[in-house]
């Protein structure tokens, strides 16, 4: 009971995670960047919430009706002021560039908020719990999971459905083919990271929810997106939701085992994929 | 290439490799070493540290150059082998008691052994993903050195057994053990770029696939710098360790090493040694000025990276060597005709 008690609880934390690692598989399915100031987006976006929050009495559904056009416009201008110059064949400068941005945030982060844990006021939400055959289950981790599977639900049915989600795999799979046909891939671009980021504003109302958030967490919260895409396999938006889940159940088991080594076994299980399957649980070979 | 007309003698041709300011520069830097050996006679025991702290800088991120600017390596994750190499040290002079100033360069096993796992499983992952993928290696040295009972968990350790030696004793092997730093990864750099491995390197920087196709063996290039690089970061770690005397997995393991390294890099120039000494005084002398203000300084520093990324991406040596053609260490091979022979 114990161990399904952990299994249970590994699918919750894997909603959470899932929402930081939609909007990565995005980007590097489309565009081959890794935005290393992905963990610090989300660390922001939670802290823009929080001061909106309490400077205007707001309760966290309309913090995330505030925070989901900010990350989108936030997103847009990322693709355009930076990332639009630094995308192509070499992968250094934009690694550099959201490298120099993330050192930037994280630190303009700490002057505005200081190094001090914050979260969100849920009115309740966070401590309310349904109890089904033993099992505890928080109301709001639920609702994170909800909100995950709707999530990679509708990024996938945009990918696969929209003359947008067509123009971005043609995009992705060659820029100068798609450019023959009249797609402009900057335009496509910018759209995908405003989606990615957009994404994140989801996630940082359920992360300061669920927990506190200081100006260091960022990278943590990269890494476990990073983990997710891999384990999952590159470029399938369902994989980044199943890699999730098996971050989210490893990391759960770890916990139980010792409280020591619940992020290490993530890692590990990572590094074991990495191992036997590189190419990932679902990705193509 | 077909200049010559038929069944006259080949010209007879010289490869020159020295310029006269490469000359200079190779005084000047004999000169440094000869500086920092000699260090205990003219310097405090506080400017000691401060110029340990440079040689750290450049050592850092020198290795970072070989790999970032040379292999197309990208890491964030070099404090990893640092930290092991710290870690060893520590083990080896405090738990089995075995001499420190030999512990030292034992302690340079960690990072060569534990570097070829981590390469094996790394490769697999290309580009931007290699680079984060560094960082989880990091992660997981540095959640297993909280685990781990004999490294004495998350209180870390410190080198007591250096109470055995005299400050003077102690700034001796400091200055020495700077020299050496700056000998193996200044001068090894030079070395290996100048030698056929070197010329290999410098066509697989352009373009991996091209080179393979002339038969430079990429794969086992890219390997050795990885190994080369854990240890020479290995080798500072221990350095700097054996200079703080306490070890602990956040100091250990501290991403900000990567930090330091990307901007030298970035800044001075990548893929020049020239660029490294540049950008590594800079950040020293930043350090010195601007680090009081904290937050504010780190901001600006990323801020600078993100320009150098979007608008300047050989840095300040790229800019000096397109108008001044004066290079310290020279690499590039010059063919030169001389007198035809009657």
């Amino acid at each position: 009971m114990q161990w399904f008690d952990a299994l249970v609880q590994g699918v919750l934390l894997g909603g959470m995670y899932a929402q930081y690692a939609l909007g990565m598989a995005l980007m590097f399915g489309v565009m081959k960047i890794v935005n290393v100031s992905h963990g610090d987006l989300v660390i922001l976006l939670s802290l823009v919430g929080i001061s909106l929050a309490s400077s205007f009495g707001l309760g966290p559904f309309t913090v995330m009706v505030a925070l989901v056009p900010l990350a989108l416009a936030l997103g847009w201008i990322l693709q355009k002021a930076i990332l639009n110059k630094v995308v192509g064949e070499d992968p250094l400068p934009s690694l550099i560039a959201t490298f120099g941005l993330s050192l930037a945030l994280q630190n303009l982060m700490l002057q505005i908020w200081s190094a001090n844990s914050r979260s969100l006021p849920g009115g309740g939400i966070e401590s309310r719990s349904i109890e089904i055959g033993g099992i505890y289950i928080g109301l709001l981790p639920v609702i994170v999971l909800v909100f995950a599977i709707g999530l990679t639900w509708g990024l996938d049915l945009m990918l696969k459905r929209t003359r947008f989600g067509r123009a971005l795999r043609a995009a992705a799979a060659d820029v100068e083919a798609a450019a023959m046909t009249g797609i402009d891939a900057r335009k496509v671009y910018a759209s995908a990271t405003a989606i990615a980021v957009g994404i994140l504003g989801f996630a940082a109302v359920f992360q300061s929810l669920r927990s506190t958030v200081a100006p260091a967490d960022g990278g943590a919260q990269l890494i476990y997106a990073f983990e997710a895409v891999i384990i999952g396999g590159m470029g399938s938006i369902w994989g980044a939701f199943a890699g999730s889940m098996v971050l989210g159940i490893t990391q759960a088991i770890g916990f139980r085992i010792d409280p020591g080594f619940g992020v290490l076994a993530g890692h590990l299980v990572f590094l074991l994929v990495l191992a036997t399957r590189p190419q990932g649980l679902f990705g193509k070979v | 290439m077909t200049a010559f007309p038929r069944g006259s003698a080949p010209p007879r041709v010289q490869v020159h490799r020295q310029t006269s300011s490469g000359r200079i520069a190779l005084v000047l830097f004999a000169l440094a070493v000869i500086g920092l050996v000699a260090m205990p006679w003219w310097a405090k025991t506080g400017t000691i540290r401060m110029i340990l702290e440079l040689c750290c800088y450049i050592a850092v991120a020198q290795m970072w150059n070989m790999l970032a600017g040379y292999a197309g390596l990208v890491s964030v994750g070099q404090q990893a082998f640092m930290g092991a190499a710290g870690y060893a040290l520590f083990v080896l002079a405090q738990t089995f008691g075995i001499n420190p100033f030999l512990a030292i360069f034992l302690s340079l096993l960690a990072p060569a052994v534990l570097a070829v796992p981590c390469y094996l499983l790394l490769h697999r992952l290309d580009g931007p993903y290699f680079a984060i993928g560094t960082w989880v290696v990091a992660e997981v040295f540095r959640l297993a050195a909280s685990n781990l009972g004999w490294l004495n968990a998350g209180a870390g350790m410190s080198l007591s057994v250096m109470k055995d030696y005299s400050a003077f004793e102690r700034n001796v092997a400091m200055s020495l053990l700077c020299a050496l730093m700056i000998l193996v990864t200044i001068g090894g750099s030079y070395w290996f770029l100048r030698s056929r491995y070197g010329l290999a390197l410098i066509a697989m920087r352009d373009n991996p696939v091209a080179a393979a196709s002339q038969g430079v063996d990429v794969k086992r290039l890219r390997f050795m710098i990885y190994v080369a690089a854990a240890v020479g970061c290995g080798l500072v770690g221990s350095v700097y360790f054996m200079a703080q005397l306490r070890i602990n997995p956040p100091s250990a393991f501290d991403p900000m090493w990567s930090n330091i390294a990307i901007f030298i890099v970035m800044v001075g120039g990548i893929a020049s040694i020239e660029g490294v000494l540049i950008g590594a005084l800079i950040y020293f002398i930043a350090d010195r000025w601007f680090g009081e203000y904290g937050a504010s300084y780190f901001v600006v520093l990323g801020l600078m990276t993100v320009l150098v990324a979007l608008s300047a991406r050989s840095g300040i040596w790229g800019m000096i060597s397109k108008r001044w053609d004066a290079p310290w260490f020279p690499i590039r091979r010059h063919l030169t005709l001389t007198k035809e022979t009657p």
